[in-house]
Order: C-alpha cells, then structure tokens, then sequence
C-alpha cells in the first residue's frame, strides 16, 4: 500500500526530467559556446563602461561594443618633459595615485610598486605610471628628489604632475578611482590605494590593492597574462 | 620548628620571583601595546621590521639615532623636519607629527622600539616619557613664540 502511493510521487519529477533534459542542455551548451567564443577563459576581462555602436560595414548594420579607453592626456614626469598617452603606445602600464609627503598608505604602495618595477626591469613592454595628487606641493624637482631616494633610474616608472583638477579628473572617470582632497584625512588628501593594470589598447584590465603584498601578487601574475596575451600579433 | 626558617626563605623566593615578573609582566605588556601603535602609526613608512625605505626613510632597526633617546621621543610626538644623518646615510623628509598619541602610547612605542631593535631589556616608563614631552613642548612654544 505505502510503496504504491509512494510510487507516483517519486515518478513525477523523474519524469518530469526526462522530458525536459534536451531543454536543459541547450543554456548549458549556449553558455559554453559564449564562454569560448568571448573572453576565453585565461583571458583578463576588459572592465569599465561600455557601450553599443551600431556602424555600417560593407553595407549591413552590424552592433559593436565600445570599451572604456584611458583618453590623452599631458602631464609633465619627474625629468620635467611632457608624458602623453602617446608616452605610452604599444606598452602595458601600471597607473596609481599618491603623493610624496602622504604618511598614510603611499608609503605601502610604493614598497609594493617598487617590486613590481624590480621584476619587469628593462621589459620594453611594460611602464608605471604614478600620479601626484597633490601637485602643489609634488613639483618636478620634489618628485624627482623621490623617485631617486626609491631607488628608480630610467624612464620606465615616470612620476607625472600636472593640473590637479586634471589628474583628479582622470583618476575618478578614467581609472575609476577615489581622489579628493580633504582637509580632515592625515596629509589633507583622501585617495584610493589601487594599481590599475593597463592594456597596450588603453583598455583597464584589472584593478588590485595596491598596499598588500596578495594584491600586487596578482597583479604581477596577471601582467605576466597579458604580456603572453598581447604579444602575440594581431590578426 | 626548624622548618620555619627554611618556609621564610621560600616566602622571600616567591615575592622575588613575584616581583621580577611584575616587572617583566610590565615590560611585555608595553611591548604589545607598543607593537599595535608602531603597527598603526609608524610601519607604513619605517616598515614592519623597522628597516625604513630606501633613501626616503631612515632605518629605525639597528640606527645610531636611537642613543638619543629622548630626541627619538619628542619627534615622535611633535615631528621632525630638515636633513639627519642615521647611520652615515643623510635623509630629508619630514615626519609629521603625531599629536594623537598619548604620553603612554609614546612610552609603549619606545619600549617596543629600544626592546626590539635598541637592544634593551627594560621598559621605558610613561613617568619618565612625560617630563621628556613637557620640556620639548615649552621648548618648541618658546621657538614659535620668538
């Protein structure tokens, strides 16, 4: 009696299974294909806001999507001559923002950038990028007084100053970072204590803590990614 | 009977012992404390084990400076600007001051500072750190005064 009534019970969503599997496939297989087909999967994502363009191409309307670009921009580098975005053409780069008489978390970042700057010492294909936010203070000859104390020779990590609204501007909309001053946080300045790995189309690939030792790990393995990546020609 | 000089002198035994380790009960209770304010206030530039950062920052581990002890005291509160020398390397960054620090939590920071990198044994009490910061302070009125 008991296992007749069970029966049906146990039956239904077996049944109900069977009859739908072919259906639950097909998401599974379009996802597959859409994984494959996009990103792949050891490729870094583009991040940032984008949007759909539609264009003609040999007469069909054919929808695109726009990434996010870091647009130009000049400021002046701790050697006194103009950095554009052109400076940086053809390489991938590490952009953060600081400033030299920050007691707060600069001082972390820097240790943590400078190992970075340590690993991919003379790789033609990599630079870092490090804004002064506070430009009144962090001239040319100040961040070249710190760039030397650090230990950085060369151009390939440049210390940029500028206009302030300019580089504030840049940091929150471009490299969507925090960047403001504040007359209550120690050093008068509040600002965000991320690196933003860049790609060599000017596209964020990724955004790290840039005052932990994990977070820069990942950032060197993942620059490590987009070499391979970016090395290849495109097709 | 015989045995009542014998208990005396265990007595005496435990309160020395009692006593030491009050005083190293002290010491190691400044040092912890003193390790969260050098965490908090002072890692982020002279680095957790103290060995400062390149040419920016001066070495607090192993630096000559640290025989000044009452002067590593007063810049800890009341900041330091202009060039010093520790350990034949010339450095000229300010350090900014650190008015938010209690004269206790002055004291805990030296004793962790001198305990582990001065080669002391001792704690650097707040009744002898407090004097140290009330003569920099009408020290450093009197120079603004002028």
């Amino acid at each position: 009696m008991l296992k007749q009534k069970l029966t049906p019970v146990l039956s239904r969503p077996a049944s109900f299974w069977a009859k739908n599997k072919q259906w639950l496939i097909l998401p599974g297989f379009l996802t597959l294909l859409w994984a494959c087909g996009g990103a792949g999967s050891d490729r870094l994502p583009i991040l940032g806001q984008r949007e759909a363009i539609t264009k003609t191409v040999d007469g069909k309307q054919v929808t695109d999507s726009v990434y996010q670009t870091i647009p130009d921009f000049a400021f002046v580098s701790q050697y006194g001559d103009t950095v554009t975005a052109k400076t940086l053409d053809n390489k991938i780069y590490v952009a953060d923002f600081f400033f030299t008489s920050c007691p707060t978390i600069c001082p972390k970042m820097k240790v943590q950038l400078k190992r970075v700057y340590e690993k991919f010492k003379g790789n033609p294909d990599v630079m870092l990028l490090s804004h002064t936010i506070d430009p009144a203070h962090d001239s040319v000859s100040v961040l070249k007084e710190f760039a030397q104390n650090l230990g950085v020779t060369g151009r390939q990590w440049l210390f940029v100053t500028g206009d302030r609204d300019k580089i504030y501007d840049l940091g929150q909309k471009s490299y969507m970072v925090t960047a403001q001053a504040d007359s209550t946080a120690p050093g008068g300045v509040i600002h965000s204590g991320a690196f933003i790995l860049v790609d060599k189309d000017k596209h964020i690939r990724g955004i790290y803590d840039g005052t932990t030792e994990e977070g820069v790990d990942k950032l060197m393995t993942d620059m490590d990614r987009l070499l391979a990546e970016q090395a290849a020609p495109k097709s | 009977m015989s045995i009542l000089p014998s208990l005396l002198a265990v007595l005496a035994c435990v309160c020395f012992v009692s006593c030491q380790s009050e005083e190293e009960i002290k010491r190691e209770r400044y040092i912890t404390e003193g390790i969260l304010v050098y965490k908090g206030n002072c890692a982020n530039c002279h680095q957790t084990k103290g060995q400062g950062l390149a040419a920016l920052y001066p070495p607090i581990a192993k630096s000559d400076y640290l025989v000044n002890k009452n002067k590593v005291i007063c810049l800890i509160r009341y900041g330091q600007q202009g060039k010093i020398r520790v350990n034949g390397k010339q450095y000229n960054r300010p350090m900014p001051a650190h008015p938010q620090l209690s004269d206790l939590e002055i004291a805990e920071v030296v004793t962790y500072i001198y305990n582990q990198w001065g080669g002391e044994k001792k704690v650097t009490d707040v009744k002898s750190v407090a004097p140290v910061l009330e003569q920099c302070r009408t020290e450093l009125s009197n120079a603004t005064m002028k």
